[in-house]
């Protein structure tokens, strides 16, 4: 069972997260998308947000500024205090590491480990013992139930069984935040209502969630939601 | 009178006036000799006189080999007999005269060679020289030839051998790349089956795409392949000073390179995507 | 982790894998052949030089020994000077020759050494007794074929043949008295050794108080190449040639395979490069989307890289093991091949096998499997993760 205490990072105070007039421009082609114009917003810890707005508004972009994995063309990203959007590949990847984890529409597990191996796999690379990494990646199946499926690999698991295990890895180094990209995007409806669960019950036992999503049933799970359209957020600011 | 004197004074000087030889490149370079330079050549190192049995029509009788001043009168390019060219050996040309004499043969020599009229018979010519030769033997150039060349059969053989060990092995690669080439398109290849390609189409659109490739590759090979003969020729040439030609493109080869080619790009591109119609769309995508 | 994850993906495609190694393997054998050949004729020829523990070799001015038909006067002369240098253990005088004997009514012609038996470094001797009297003659066995004689047999042994008029001239007879294996024959070549007082009788005054060769022992801790020079200085009219010389010499009339040696085993080496860099380049394009997401949770690039070199060097190895043995294989064959080379002592190889050519080899395929992994994985691991990302949900 993880409790708020394992799962909190930052200092109480400071929002999690804190974006000042953040702008995200690239190249397509011949053309320049605007994909961000100037988001500002904050996250306060504990919190559970969900960004929604229309395909191509720009919110997959913005958890990427948050999840440290894009760099804002303009603007200041600060993650627990620490400004972001200006570190070197080799700060920012030890960033995440330790303080974000990432669950992703595709589930994205690695084919040829099996799921506590997965799990291990963000502990692995923190050097953490191994035994130490493994009773850990345990507990955080059996936390997400499923503990009966440690070796097996992902191909032999359901999407919903997988969507659980890329959660559970997610969380294998205590980050601050949670990101998730689409969680249910590719998950039946029952299965989908599984997956809304466990972040109710993550974000409940303190974890702060920011997740993207279409899904109104999971946009309507989290505590508050920020619409964006067009790069900008509409709504929902904090 | 006077002309007589004047002509009996020229002969006189003409007789004493050093004799040439012909030296090859690599002496002339080696020992940094021009021509019309004056060296003196002997049959031992260190330029004395020494006693010899010489051979006169008598029979063998001493004498005294001595050295003898010449002019470098040429310089010569030697032939491309490949049985030379690494021996690193130089070659001194000298009227037969001079070179019984500065090392006391006297009358004997190594070897005739006769050359024969177009119409003449060599093998009933050589069984009559046999028939009356004393003291020597009579062979055909030609199979003197075999004999004298078995360096260069062994060189050629080695040759075959790596051309065949490398023929094989380029096999071997060019079939490894051709098959990981086609499996990285393993995605493409699935998604044409989901919309409804038959397995023959896709197959045939890999045969074209791997022969565009082989025939590309192969002219690719073809001009390399010349531009390193090229090189060959100049590096061997100019290290061995020699006009024999160390490496030939000839049409028959690129015939054989560019077929063999062709046949293996065309038969790995065929492999590897027979391998992936016969696997479902669905594996191939990683579901 | 990285070498499980690595040894997973090699596991994952199987067939790839598999095929990826035969070509290493293959390159790898090519390689090691290379090697064997830029090395191998150097070394066995220096262990033929140095197996009867003599240290220079004398030869008329200008000429390697036994290349030419050239011979060295004043044996006695010389002899005497060379006992003059303290640093000269032994002196071992060789006068080489050509030999007939009639068998029925064919002429069977072998080479002959003319030696000191007590100093002699050209053969070893078999059974039998070796040449101690003035009418002996050791052979080896395939002049003992050819002759159908046996130990104890006598010879009418010649110096000079007319085929004309069959006559022989320098004849004498022979007791062969021992059998010996000549070191420096080729094979299927006869070869025979006699007392050298016995082959300058036989020879005639042309031949009186001449040798082919001089072959010296230096005393222990002496500097051959000190008394190759004394010997230069005070004999003019020999080329004093030491072990180094020696090979120096063959060396450069074979430098022909050495530079093939070099220029084949470059372009193997290149070809398996070109092989691991296309197999990791096409698994690292496949798995881009992993890739990626090893970067967004943390995974550092080096680490990421470390992953995809490690499967690199795992196919270098095992193709570098199976091709080792299809080297040595084929070495077998081209050496057998090159073998045939009219003259070439038996002892001679071209191919060496010799446990730093492995380790050479080997060496250089792992630093081509790394350097063929690194810039593939590097520049996989160096992709937007974002950008990654996204052409994966696309595709």
């Amino acid at each position: 069972m993880i409790d708020a205490a394992e799962t909190a990072g930052a200092p109480a105070e400071a929002p999690i997260v804190l974006l000042r007039d953040v702008r995200r421009d690239y190249a397509l082609g011949a053309e320049r998308v605007h994909a961000l114009q100037g988001v500002t917003l904050t996250v306060e810890r504990g919190d559970y947000v969900a960004i929604v707005g229309p395909s191509g508004c720009g919110k997959s972009t913005l958890l990427n500024l948050i999840g440290v994995i894009d760099q804002p063309t303009s603007g200041t990203v600060e993650i627990g205090g620490k400004r972001v959007d200006d570190m070197s590949d080799w700060e920012a990847t030890a960033f995440r590491l330790y303080n974000i984890g990432f669950v992703f529409q595709r589930f994205y597990l690695m084919p040829i480990l099996s799921a506590l191996e997965n799990v291990a796999l963000p502990m692995a690379e923190a050097k953490v013992p191994r035994e130490e990494r493994r009773e850990r990646a345990a507990q955080l199946l059996a936390y997400v139930g499923l503990s009966n499926r440690e070796r097996h690999r992902p191909s032999e698991l359901s999407g919903g069984e997988q969507q659980r295990v890329a959660i559970a890895r997610a969380l294998a180094n205590r980050p601050t935040l949670v990101l998730a990209d689409e969680p249910t995007g590719e998950l039946d409806a029952h299965t989908g209502a599984e997956i809304i669960a466990l972040f109710q019950r993550l974000n409940a036992d303190g974890t702060t969630i920011v997740v993207v999503t279409h899904d109104e049933d999971l946009a309507s799970a989290a505590r508050r939601k920020i619409h964006m359209r067009d790069g900008k957020v509409v709504d929902g600011h904090a | 009178m006077l002309f007589t004197l004047l002509g009996a004074l020229l002969i006189q000087a003409q007789q004493n006036s050093p004799r040439t030889i012909a030296i090859d490149e690599s002496l002339a370079a080696k020992a940094n000799l021009r021509l019309g330079d004056r060296v003196t050549i002997s049959a031992r190192p260190g330029g004395d006189d020494f006693a010899v049995m010489t051979a006169t029509r008598a029979g063998y009788t001493p004498g005294v080999a001595a050295p003898e001043t010449v002019v470098v009168g040429a310089i010569v390019r030697r032939g491309a007999d490949p049985s030379e060219v690494a021996r690193g050996d130089f070659l001194v040309r000298m009227h037969l005269d001079q070179l019984q004499s500065v090392s006391g043969y006297g009358d004997r020599v190594d070897r005739f060679a006769i050359a024969t009229r177009p119409s003449a018979r060599i093998g009933a010519l050589v069984e009559r020289i046999n028939r009356v030769a004393f003291g020597f033997r009579a062979y055909r150039s030609r199979d003197i030839a075999v004999e004298t060349s078995r360096t260069f059969q062994v060189v050629s053989r080695f040759h075959r051998a790596i051309g065949l060990i490398t023929i094989v092995a380029s096999s071997v690669f060019l079939l490894c790349i051709m098959v990981l080439k086609v499996e990285e398109r393993r995605r493409d290849i699935a998604a044409l089956r989901l919309m409804g390609i038959s397995r023959w189409s896709v197959v045939q659109s890999i045969i074209i795409e791997a022969a565009l490739v082989a025939v590309l590759g192969s002219m690719l090979g073809v001009a390399l392949g010349w531009a390193a003969s090229l090189f060959v020729n100049w590096h061997y040439q100019a290290l061995y000073r020699t006009p024999l030609e160390f490496s030939i493109v000839t049409l028959p080869i690129v015939a054989v390179a560019v077929s063999l080619s062709l046949l293996l790009g065309i038969g790995a591109g065929v492999l590897a995507s027979l391998r992936l119609v016969r696997t479902p769309p669905l594996v191939l995508f990683g579901r | 982790m990285r070498a499980a994850l690595a040894q997973a993906s090699l596991i994952r495609h199987r067939a790839r894998t598999l095929l990826a190694v035969l070509g290493v393997a293959v390159a790898a054998a090519m390689l090691l052949d290379m090697v064997m050949l830029s090395t191998g004729m150097r070394e066995s020829f220096r262990e033929l030089l140095v197996s009867r523990g003599f240290d220079i070799r004398l030869a008329p001015k200008g000429t390697l020994p036994f290349d030419t038909d050239a011979t060295i006067p004043d044996v006695a002369a010389i002899t005497s000077v060379l006992r003059n240098n303290a640093d000269i253990r032994e002196i071992s005088p060789v006068l080489g020759a050509s030999i007939h004997i009639p068998v029925g009514n064919r002429d069977v012609s072998s080479a002959v050494l003319g030696i000191d038996p007590s100093v002699q470094g050209d053969y070893e001797f078999l059974s039998g007794r070796d040449v101690t009297t003035a009418d002996a003659i050791v052979a080896n066995d395939y002049l003992i074929r050819q002759l159908g004689a046996r130990i104890g047999d006598t010879l009418a042994v010649a110096t000079g043949y007319d085929p004309q008029t069959r006559t022989y001239t320098g004849q004498r007879k022979l007791v062969l008295t021992g059998r010996a294996r000549f070191i420096y024959g080729a094979a299927e070549q006869s070869a025979s050794a006699v007392r050298r007082e016995t082959l300058e009788a036989m020879e005639g005054q042309a031949r009186h108080d001449r040798a082919s060769l001089f072959m010296i022992r230096v005393r222990k801790g002496a500097d051959p190449d000190r008394v190759r020079e004394w010997i230069e200085t005070y004999i003019p009219s020999v080329s004093a040639i030491s072990v180094a010389t020696a090979i120096a010499q063959v060396d450069q009339r074979l430098s022909y395979f050495r530079q093939l040696a070099l220029i084949l085993g470059a372009v193997s080496l290149f070809v398996g490069f070109l092989l691991v860099t296309t197999l990791v380049t096409v698994s690292v394009n496949e798995r881009s989307g992993e890739i990626a997401v090893m970067r967004a949770i943390g995974v550092s690039r080096t680490h990421v890289v470390q992953q995809i070199v490690l499967e690199g060097i795992a196919i270098s190895l095992a193709g570098a093991l199976i091709g080792l043995g299809l080297g040595l294989v084929t070495a077998r064959y081209l050496n057998a091949i090159l073998s045939a080379f009219p003259g070439l002592p038996m002892a001679i190889d071209f191919f060496l096998f010799q446990p730093d050519a492995v380790w050479i080899a080997l060496g250089l395929l792992i630093a081509s499997g790394i350097g063929a992994g690194i810039y593939p994985a590097w520049r996989a691991a160096s992709l937007p993760i974002a950008e990654s990302l996204r052409r994966e949900a696309i595709a």
